[in-house]
């Protein structure tokens, strides 16, 4: 009994250090591409626009499978070993993560941070839509430069108004994370599955999975709440 | 290169329809079971969103309880847990083939967005419909809220359509019942012979590259239908002013 709580309450560990790390490259990476769209600059803004094109259409699955599992393919296989999963910067890894290949995980993060930056993106240009002009106009009247309008003005008055639907994504981001299971990362849905393998007992255990899930995402919402009245200047 | 196009070239069919002399499959099945969710769970979300907005605390509890647990969970928890519930229970007798269960959680699932988009649409109502709705004469509470409804649904659409791109998308899950869809059916094609590693980049870009199309299409025309949505409500408005 206790061995089968233990993995499960790994696999919730590892659900949870998932979901932060993915939530943070993914608002970083998300505020970087709406922030090209909005650059004026049109090289930035079409680079921006194929990055959201492309990884808001392709499901998040399609993109964890193929760079787990299609992309080392394209090496002939000794190379493929020394890039991927045997060299110094993956032993480093594996020493941390205790992983046997986190070559996956690497690609598991990756493809999670692709699918939700790019709806970040959007949604973050769609909240700078929303400052008013003479906001701006009084940025660059007072003599502020485009860096400082940006990160003065743009990044927290955007974030704040798109911040509902932000977190709305962010935590599909959650559940996306049971994904990576596909790609034998053991977080909560693969520990639930492994214990599962190993008492038969489907019932009980997807149920506990299921309220387990349920407090991640009550907590996380939670957190998100307090997060987005923090930024929002009128609370 | 070449054996590589011809492996892919061969395989066209299968993505698309699936195994010849088997169930159909591959990317009409995506389709389909996209389909059937929106339209089985559309009426369950016209009653749910109903309880989200009604005055009752008991109704609106369940229907935020039933939200909450379906927006919460991830979708492949939910298709085993649905499988394992259907299967071990044999409620109605169903037959326990894994399509079956696959549309019963993909329903429950959409079912749970679009009631709170439903809600969402009802809550920016503007005031003077509701009240013009009374004058002429709408008392009954069934009446007043199918005024609501359709305005809901008149406003919403786009994020109706925005709503089943994402279900398209999230039918690839289905893949951990082993119903053969499009990543099902890429997931066969490959199999497990290590000596087709080098098709595994190319099919699945193949693969990313079907679900993209379908996608980014049917987004395309989400935008259009948002701005043309923007012009109309800006000529009603002005109209009515």
């Amino acid at each position: 009994m206790s061995e089968e709580l233990d993995l499960l309450l790994i696999g919730l560990g590892v659900t949870a250090s998932l979901t932060v790390v993915t939530t943070l490259l993914a608002l970083v990476a998300g505020v970087a591409i709406g922030g090209f769209k909005i650059s004026g600059t049109k090289t930035l803004a079409r680079i921006a626009n194929l990055y959201i094109d492309l990884f808001r259409n392709i499901p998040a699955l399609v993109l964890i499978i193929f760079i787990a599992f299609g992309l080392p393919n394209i090496l002939p296989p000794d190379v493929r070993k020394t890039i991927f999963f045997d060299n110094q910067l993956v032993n480093i890894l594996q020493k941390i993560t205790g992983l046997s290949l986190p070559y996956y995980m690497l690609a598991a993060v990756t493809g999670l941070t692709l699918n939700t930056s790019a709806y970040l993106a959007e949604l973050f240009r769609a909240g700078v839509g929303t400052i008013s002009r003479s906001t701006l106009e009084a940025a660059r009247t007072l003599g502020a430069g485009p860096k400082v309008t940006f990160f003065q003005i743009l990044l927290p008055q955007g974030l704040a108004a798109s911040f509902p639907a932000i977190s709305t994504r962010l935590i599909h981001n959650m559940k996306n994370t049971s994904l990576a299971s596909f790609v034998a990362i053991p977080d909560l849905f693969h520990a639930s599955q492994a214990v599962i393998s190993r008492t038969f007992r489907a019932t009980e255990y997807l149920l506990l999975a299921t309220v387990l899930y349920l407090l991640l995402a009550f907590v996380f919402s939670g957190i998100l709440d307090r997060v987005g009245r923090q930024l929002s200047p009128s609370r | 290169m070449i054996d590589q196009l011809e492996f892919l070239i061969r395989n066209i069919p299968n993505l698309l329809f699936g195994f010849p002399g088997y169930r159909p499959g591959g990317l009409s099945l995506s389709l389909l079971l996209t389909l059937l969710a929106i339209g089985a769970g559309f009426p369950i979300a016209i009653i749910v969103s109903q309880g989200l907005d009604s005055q009752r605390l008991l109704f609106r509890r369940l229907a935020r309880l039933y939200v909450w647990v379906l927006r919460g969970i991830p979708l492949i928890l939910l298709l085993l847990l649905v499988h394992q519930m259907t299967g071990g229970l044999r409620i109605f007798g169903l037959d326990r083939r894994p399509i079956f269960s696959a549309v019963i959680a993909l329903t429950l699932y959409c079912s749970a967005y679009q009631a709170s988009i439903l809600l969402a649409g009802m809550r920016a109502i503007p005031k003077r419909l509701v009240e013009s709705a009374r004058l002429m004469g709408t008392k009954s509470g069934v009446s007043s809220r199918a005024v609501k409804l359709r305005y809901a649904l008149h406003v919403m659409l786009p994020a109706f359509v925005g709503q089943s791109i994402s279900m398209f998308k999230d039918t690839s899950v289905v893949i951990v019942l082993g119903v053969a869809e499009l990543m099902t059916v890429a997931r066969i094609i490959l199999g497990s012979d290590a000596s087709n590693a080098a098709n595994w980049v190319s099919l699945y870009l193949f693969v990313g590259a079907f679900y993209f199309a379908v996608a980014f299409t049917f987004s395309r025309f989400a935008a259009k239908l948002e701005r043309r949505q923007r012009n109309q409500d800006l000529i009603y408005s002005l109209s009515n002013y």
